[in-house]
């Protein structure tokens, strides 16, 4: 096995792997800066001109893409509290209070330190995962994911301190509109009004471009002036500072990179599910809560560390089983076949100098595209200084055809405009928007499962505790749901000692 | 300012159709097909199987066309392939708009939605992108069902658990007809995303058994994780287990996957021929062979009547088992 570590690193040195590598990440990152588009868009793109190319140079692009994509999509995030790919939501929370304060420049310095060092752990913690992968991967099955999804849901709660209820409202209309489209379990339509578009449900991607980029664009040109405050006092280019945040926090990216590792080799629980848990599990876990979502650095590093550790560990499902993870593994797995190579369980047999050369390839551009990123912060974090009448337009012209690119279909516009006044409406009368893209991520995942689980078990309840990774997440959920409370019990005490102290 | 009268319009219009119906190469001594880029319409997402058949064939194929055009895949996912389809249905029927099938998933989808959107039986059919599969039953490497007879044991018991897509797709079918068939009692766990979905659901125990096309099954039979107990061909393929005939059920044979290609309803003969060819060529390419047999598949296309037979033979299968399929 060492063996193949050390041959799958040395084949990316070769010129033209690396030449591949670099512009892979190129594009990558650059498609990862435009709204709504990701690594599905950038590697479907890219799969024509790969036809030609060697097994290890396609890798090597793909790799490239795959690792460019979270940076890029972590600057649109910060700056402009639009998520580059749908991952990046989670990392609006904090990162463009941030650069409403006009420390666009220490977000994503802290950005692009999470993205390496959370690539790297990736990374390491796959090479030392493969061993054991098949192993891995079979013991999730319908009632953990199931349960996944109940835990990200019930950590909605968390992540909206202050407006628990509005948080729920938001929620409980993204799972309402998530219950558009064809039913998996049962077969046949519900609620597509009639409408052909909406059989395959509401499409995410446009629907995220409508909620942020367009819904916040809006409100922009609404409310006038720039994204960060005019005042010249603050330093808007403090990347240096930034790097070093993460450094700092060390235990923020250690819990993101673990938890994106995680989840990524769970197949189909997907990306934004790994940001979100690593981003609302730093939150309960920090001693004040209430920093986050007014541009705590912490919020920008947690989710950042996992989008890219799960990456890497999201190959694992799709390599040793031909299960991919979300869209861009499916477009990747088509890379593979046409090149030969048929993942599934004799893919880790055969091809093992392509798996390593390819993980390596994704950790280089990683940490690659994390540098470059950092050259183009500085010219990148003056756009929060820009007036917004010159950067609305711009923004929901590039949005609004990245909406139309992801399927091609005109319909995506209308959608993303349908959801731009909701999003408006929403951050009018402040109803959190990241709720609803949770629980439009998760409703089908929670929905598919629940009837899968109970049909495996003939419809007994024992199913989620009597599985060990089942009580271990029903264990997760109990804590989430008592610690608000715990840590409120406590907060009392400590105030009722002070109290008595201070009265005696 | 000009004003322009209606009679205006109307010569001007008269004077300019003319040129409308002139053919864009008419001077052209190249043959009128194809005359510009192909557009090859996969109802399914990029990466699945039907992607990587379509990405892998049509740039060896563009190279048999008589004039030098590129083949462009395009993915129409929406409405579980319905749209792709109904896109083709409605394309002129030039030649420059083909795409692929699954075959009988999508006679199930045309019973639901009713013949308003397309009929199957009216497309220029033009080949078949590889032979047809037949299907394979298996269990996870770890299931106490050692053998068929074990998997029979266990339905007199209860009834055995497969999962499956959902019921609108061929794997549905397959299984559903194939217990019917066999007499086996199923209960079927909905709702998997794929065949690669449902095969790891019966490895990792979430139902008794699967049943699912030969190529997918095999690759994880090799991978040591899926134990073969049946086989629906008339002679397996894999020795040691019962088929078709050993079963006694001839029919299971009937039950196949097959992944024709067409173009629009009323394309002329000579076109359909010219892109039948070309396909048939592309197939037995020796790089297209290379790559077929590394991924399990065995390529050979069909002539149009060939295909268009099949198609029948598949719908009147089809409607044989309708009530099972439709009202489940």
């Amino acid at each position: 096995m060492l063996d193949f570590w050390l041959s799958g690193f040395l084949s990316l040195f070769q010129p033209q792997a690396l030449v591949f590598l670099l512009f892979g990440m190129a594009v990558g990152l650059f498609v990862g800066v435009l709204p709504g588009l990701g690594g599905t868009t950038a590697l479907a793109l890219l799969t024509p001109f790969t036809y030609g190319l060697e097994p290890v140079e396609a890798l090597a692009l793909a790799g490239g893409v795959m690792g460019g994509v979270p940076m890029g999509g972590a600057v649109t995030a910060i700056l402009l509290n639009t998520p580059g790919q749908t991952a990046n939501a989670v990392t609006c929370l904090d990162g463009y209070p941030l650069a409403q304060q006009g420390k666009a420049g220490l977000a994503i310095g802290a950005a692009a330190s999470a993205n390496a060092i959370g690539g790297i752990i990736g990374t390491i913690s796959v090479l030392l995962v493969l061993p054991i992968a098949t192993e891995l991967v079979l013991a999730f099955g319908p009632p953990e994911f199931f349960l996944i999804a109940v835990l990200g849901l019930v950590l909605v709660a968390t992540t909206s301190r202050g407006k628990t209820l509005r948080a729920l409202v938001s929620g409980v209309a993204g799972l309402m509109i998530a219950s558009i489209g064809y039913n998996d379990v049962t077969g046949g339509q519900r609620f597509t009004m009639g409408i052909e578009y909406l059989w395959d449900g509401v499409h995410l991607v446009p629907a995220l471009v409508g909620l942020f980029a367009v819904a916040e664009m809006m409100h922009l040109s609404v409310k006038g002036g720039s994204i960060a405050k005019a005042d010249g006092n603050v330093q808007i280019t403090n990347i240096g500072a930034g790097l070093f945040e993460t450094f700092r926090h060390w235990g923020t990216v250690l819990r993101g990179s673990l938890i994106g590792t995680f989840v990524g080799v769970v197949p189909g629980v997907g990306v934004t599910v790994a940001s979100f848990l690593s981003y609302s599990l730093t939150v309960q876990a920090s001693k004040d809560p209430e920093s986050f979502g007014k541009g705590n650095i912490k919020g920008v590093i947690a989710p950042e560390a996992a989008i890219n550790a799960k990456d890497c560990s999201a190959l694992i499902p799709t390599l040793a089983f031909g299960l991919p993870g979300g869209a861009e593994m499916a477009v990747f797995m088509g890379i593979l076949i046409l090149h030969g190579m048929q993942p599934g369980p004799l893919m880790l047999q055969q091809n093992q100098l392509e798996i390593y050369s390819l993980i390596w390839a994704l950790t280089a551009s990683c940490i690659l595209s994390s540098f470059v990123g950092l050259l183009f912060a500085r010219p990148l974090a003056r756009l929060t200084r820009v007036d917004t009448q010159l950067l609305a337009p711009v923004i929901i012209v590039l949005s609004l055809v990245g909406s139309y690119a992801t399927d091609m279909v005109i319909e995506n516009v209308v959608l993303s405009a349908v959801f731009g006044l909701i999003g408006y409406v929403m951050i009018k009368f402040d109803y959190p928007r990241i709720t609803m893209v949770v629980a439009l991520v998760l409703a089908s995942l929670a929905e598919r499962n629940y009837h899968q689980s109970m049909i495996m078990s003939d419809g007994g309840w024992s199913i989620y505790v009597s599985r060990i990774p089942s009580a271990i997440i029903v264990l997760c959920i109990v804590m989430s749901v008592a610690s608000p409370f715990i840590r409120t019990f406590f907060s009392r005490r400590d105030l009722a000692a002070t109290k008595t102290a201070g009265g005696s | 300012m000009v004003n322009f009268t209606r009679r205006d319009v109307l010569i001007s219009s008269a004077a300019a159709a003319p040129l409308l119906a002139c053919p864009p190469f008419a001077f052209a001594a190249a043959p009128a097909f194809p005359a510009r880029n192909i557009q090859f319409i996969i109802p399914y997402a990029a990466g699945g199987g039907f992607d990587s058949f379509v990405r892998y064939v049509s740039p060896v194929m563009e190279s048999y066309l008589p004039n030098r055009v590129s083949i462009v895949p395009i993915n129409v996912t929406a409405a579980s392939g319905n749209r792709g389809i109904g896109q083709l249905y409605r394309a002129r029927p030039d030649g420059h708009t083909i795409g692929i099938f699954d075959i009988p998933g999508m006679f199930i989808q045309q019973a639901i939605q009713g013949n308003s959107a397309y009929d199957l039986a009216k497309f220029s059919w033009i080949g078949c992108m590889g032979e047809g599969e037949r299907y394979l039953v298996g269990v996870g490497q770890n299931s106490p069902l050692k053998s068929f007879a074990d998997l029979v044991a266990l339905s007199r018991q209860r009834p055995v658990k497969f999962s499956v897509t959902g019921m609108e797709g061929t794997a549905a079918a397959a299984c559903v007809i194939g217990t019917e068939l066999l007499g086996i009692r199923r209960q079927l766990i909905t709702g998997y995303k794929g065949s690669a979905d449902f095969i790891v659901a019966a490895i990792r125990g979430d139902s008794d058994a699967v049943i699912s096309a030969t190529a997918t099954m095999l690759r994880y039979a090799k991978g040591g994780h899926l134990r073969i107990l049946a086989s629906f061909e008339t002679k397996t393929s894999i020795p040691g287990i019962p088929d078709a005939t050993a079963l006694g059920r001839p029919e299971l044979n009937d039950i196949s996957l097959e992944r024709p290609v067409a173009a629009p309803p009323g394309t002329p003969p000579e076109i359909q021929n010219i892109l039948s060819v070309a396909l048939a060529r592309a197939e037995s390419d020796p790089k297209v062979v290379a790559w077929a047999k590394e991924n399990d598949i065995i390529m050979r296309s069909k002539t149009p009547a060939e295909t268009a037979a099949l198609i029948a033979r598949q719908r009147a299968f089809f409607e044989r088992w309708r009530k099972y399929l439709i009202a489940a």
